[in-house]
């Protein structure tokens, strides 16, 4: 098990997939809130 | 088992045993390939310096044309001919094996150099203004379409033979086992790429017959689906190609195996399963197709796709901390990171088109290809700045990271221009950067795509206000500028190479 954790210990990987997954949310959001103000729903 | 005996040499960095006729058609795969990045790169410069509104260059009856162009010998020649090199280098150079019926290889680069040169002389002859799409009823002429077919035909034929080629090697003992995981990546491109030229031919044979006038009337919406079923998947051709050379490049220079080498070849399987069907967003505002079809094709199965994208997304980046970890690189979150080699043209091009391919091409890809969401991006100029952020940012950096390694060892020869080349990844990757983001930000304001110009200049209508875009297409043309400059330097290097690089050893004979 210690030697499992130690061959797949990538850290840093892991938070540039976070800031990947960060960066996507909030483009995905964006352009929802785009879409919404193009065709209002009144 | 083989009764032919070919000639090989071993390569004295790498070990492997190169087979002479496969190293020849290599190298003129490559070179051919170079030869229409250099033709595309100088359109790309005159449209995007027409795109650039201020600058405005070309007049719009050689802009079309020459988009035309740009796309065709971008999009298929360029990739296709480096692919098809790739594919005997991991078919044949990396199995140890030989390349079966050599003399087949050549008829299929026949067959390719006669379609692209007779397509190229009609595109430039004003007989195919039609777009690299050439939507019916655009009707372009005769020896266009019947130059893609030929170029089409040599294409399949030169993914059959790597195709028999690894199981020609397997059987000759020529490894055990599974393949590498870079050939299985090649494999994967391959088997996505008969599905592709199958579906160019569907839809190229009948526009060659309505071209000669055999046939009276093409469905345009008929040609569309079938044209789609070759255009996208030919870009999945490139990204599990891609893919495979970022694997190639992390292991090159730094060592890097994949965490999970199980996993990664599922992720190719995903590629293989679901990314073909997902090119049906290309049809989103076409009529014709249920609501049904398009939010199943373009949302669940373009995701298992994406899937394994986010799968090879991690696995490369993890399997470089791995390898960089264990050489002592081990403080804080990322000295594995800081302490990469940067300076090494291959993990340069590696990480600046990782970086630009998943950051800019794969976001702007999901959120582009949602049925909702496309409805405000259809037809603007985010789609060429989503493609190119994945296509030139993401493949074409990969393939000229690569080519850095393959150069040398294919001609024996030692790379020129070894700084240069260590700069070059990220003078183009910013380029291309600025150029997609400009694109995207000129697109987001409503900018159309392909349009030759969006004053309205002639038009009864007048034109559309298109906020603050001056700035966003100076962007795009200021990016473009880089970007040719760093193109520039990559052929400079890969010619100078080839003509003028000293010589590493001689080529050594072998009898197997």
């Amino acid at each position: 098990m210690n030697n499992k954790r130690s061959k797949f210990h990538a850290p840093g990987t892991l938070v540039l997939v976070f800031i990947f997954l960060l960066v996507f949310v909030t483009l995905y959001l964006a352009n929802w809130v785009l879409l919404t103000q193009i065709w209002s729903v009144r | 088992m083989t009764t032919e005996r070919s000639d090989f040499r071993t390569c004295p960095v790498t070990g492997f045993q190169v087979h002479l006729a496969a190293q020849k058609l290599i190298i003129t795969n490559a070179v051919t390939a170079v030869i229409f990045l250099l033709i595309g790169g100088i359109l790309a410069l005159l449209i995007a310096l027409t795109r650039w509104q201020v600058v405005h260059l070309l007049p719009a009856d050689l802009y079309y044309r020459f988009v035309t162009a740009h796309g065709t010998d971008m999009l298929v020649f360029w990739i296709v001919f480096f692919e098809v090199a790739g594919l005997y280098f991991g078919g044949a150079v990396m199995l140890n094996a030989r390349l079966v019926r050599p003399g087949l290889a050549w008829f299929a680069y026949g067959l390719m150099i006669i379609g692209a040169v007779m397509v190229n002389v009609v595109m430039f002859a004003g007989g195919a203004d039609v777009m690299f799409t050439a939507y019916v009823p655009l009707k372009a002429h005769p020896a266009f379409y019947l130059g893609v077919i030929l170029f089409a035909v040599g294409a399949l034929l030169a993914v059959c033979l790597f195709l028999v080629n690894i199981v020609v090697a397997k059987s000759e003992g020529r490894y055990s086992g599974s393949v590498p995981l870079v050939t299985y990546g090649l494999i994967a491109a391959a088997v996505i790429a008969l599905f592709t030229l199958i579906s160019g031919a569907i839809a190229f044979i009948p526009a060659f017959l309505w071209s000669l006038g055999i046939i009276p009337y093409y469905d345009p919406e008929a040609y569309r689906i079938f044209f789609w079923g070759f255009g996208h998947p030919a870009q999945q051709v490139n990204l599990a190609a891609t893919v495979a050379i970022w694997y190639a490049l992390a292991t090159l220079t730094t060592g890097a195996k994949p965490l999970n080498e199980k996993l990664s070849r599922v992720a190719f399987l995903l590629y293989i399963l679901f990314i073909n069907i997902a090119a049906m967003h290309h049809l989103l505002v076409d009529p014709g197709l249920s609501t049904v079809n398009r939010i199943v094709n373009t949302s669940y199965f373009m995701y298992l796709a994406v899937l394994g994208s986010l799968i090879h997304a991690y696995s490369i980046p993890a399997g470089v901390e791995v390898a960089q970890r264990a050489k002592g690189y081990t403080r804080g979150l990322f000295q594995w990171l800081t302490k990469a080699p940067w300076k090494e043209p291959g993990f340069a091009a590696l990480a600046v088109s990782l970086l630009i391919f998943g950051f800019i091409g794969g976001t702007s890809g999901v959120i582009q290809g949602t049925l909702q969401l496309n409805m405000i991006a259809h037809n603007t100029l985010r789609i060429p700045g989503h493609f190119h952020a994945t296509v030139v940012g993401g493949t074409t950096l990969a393939f000229m990271g690569l080519s850095y390694y393959l150069l040398p060892l294919m001609t024996c020869r030692q790379l020129v221009g070894r700084k240069w080349a260590s700069l070059q990844p990220y003078i183009f990757g910013t380029g291309i950067a600025l150029l997609s983001l400009g694109m995207m930000w000129a697109g987001i304001a409503g900018v159309p795509r392909r349009t030759w110009d969006i004053t309205g200049s002639g038009s009864a209508l007048g034109a559309p206000a298109y906020q603050g875009v001056d700035f966003s297409l100076a962007v795009m043309g200021i990016g473009a500028v880089i970007a040719v400059i760093g193109g520039a330097i990559f052929v400079a290097i890969a010619v100078s190479t080839l003509l003028l690089g000293k010589k590493t050893i001689s080529v050594q004979r072998s009898r197997i």
